[in-house]
């Protein structure tokens, strides 16, 4: 049952055919991950606090530098020099007190990621480099959870979604192999505060469609946005069978 | 035979393999992403992928910004 507060904070959820009580019902019960809380996790976290995601659990080490304020939205200049998770805890706290916001305020290694696996419903990877998001893969393979993948750079955004729970799913590593790659991130390629937001807005919607029950258009899908021209492109990602994350184990 | 690559007209010998594209292309073989017509070709599959008259080939980099 949802609460007077709750049918009067989610009404417009509930106006919605392919919401309604039973999608907020399922929102309320959901437990998402939400690991890097910049310029992705930032909307991300927000849209899902709003939405009334009843269990949000999110993870950053890092503490605000006045260089994030340009894209990262959840913050304030007063926030500079605090952890990111403890601030963005308050943040979606006093936003929406009916949620539960668990923080993680350190690097996590491959042992406590998957102990925080077996809690979840869902993750979102709004990390900003290539070693925590080939771990957070494989993670997600192995622990069989949803996982929606957002990055950006320059004016360029890319969004996946691996639905690891199908055993048919392909992974980032049948798409990205390389582990030890130099790639590109924000500090040194730079990037326009609204690219990095939209890609974390998708991931919100994303994950709340995957929660209400909606089928998704992005499963097993590259989508690549262009912020110059606005267009996105789609690409169809298979399953590599002979991917060392994902691929068949003899 | 003629294709595309990111839009653009490339000439390119028949037979050849996403391997050999790239090296003519000068392209990375590392940190990058291909795909034919729209469906991602694993790295994997790179060095016997044989590319065929007017496929549309997308070249692009593997981000990791946030």
């Amino acid at each position: 049952m949802l609460s007077d507060d709750e049918i009067l904070r989610y009404s417009r959820h509930l106006l919605l055919e392919e919401v309604g009580e039973s999608g907020q019902k399922a929102l309320k019960k959901a437990r998402v991950l939400i690991i890097g809380l910049g310029g992705l996790g930032s909307p991300a976290a927000i849209y899902l606090a709003a939405a009334g995601v009843g269990s949000l659990l999110v993870a950053d080490f890092d503490v605000l530098e006045v260089s994030n304020l340009q894209r990262q939205i959840a913050y304030q200049s007063s926030d500079i020099g605090a952890n990111k998770a403890a601030l963005i805890k308050q943040r979606l706290a006093n936003l929406n007190p009916q949620i539960r916001v668990r923080t993680v305020n350190r690097k996590m290694d491959q042992a406590q990621l998957m102990m925080e696996l077996m809690m979840v419903d869902l993750v979102l990877d709004c990390t900003d480099n290539m070693a925590s998001r080939q771990m957070i893969n494989a993670a997600c393979v192995q622990a069989k959870v949803p996982l929606i993948v957002g990055a950006a750079i320059r004016f360029e955004g890319q969004l996946m979604f691996f639905d690891h729970a199908q055993a048919d799913s392909a992974c980032y590593h049948c798409l990205f192999p390389g582990t030890e790659e130099e790639t590109l991130n924000c500090s040194n390629s730079g990037v326009l505060g609204p690219v990095v937001g939209t890609i974390g807005t998708m991931q919100a919607l994303e994950a709340i469609k995957k929660l209400v029950g909606l089928p998704s258009a992005l499963t097993n899908r590259l989508k690549l946005f262009d912020g110059k021209t606005l267009n996105w492109q789609t690409f169809t990602i298979s399953k590599d069978p002979q991917c060392s994350v994902c691929g068949q184990k003899i | 035979m003629n294709i595309t690559v990111n839009e653009s007209v490339v000439a390119l010998a028949e037979g050849s393999s996403i391997e050999k594209l790239l090296i003519s292309l000068d392209k990375p073989l590392t940190g990058s992403a291909v795909a034919v017509n729209q469906q991602i070709i694993s790295r994997s599959k790179w060095a016997e992928y044989k590319i065929c008259e007017g496929d549309e080939i997308s070249l692009f980099q593997a981000i990791a910004g946030g």
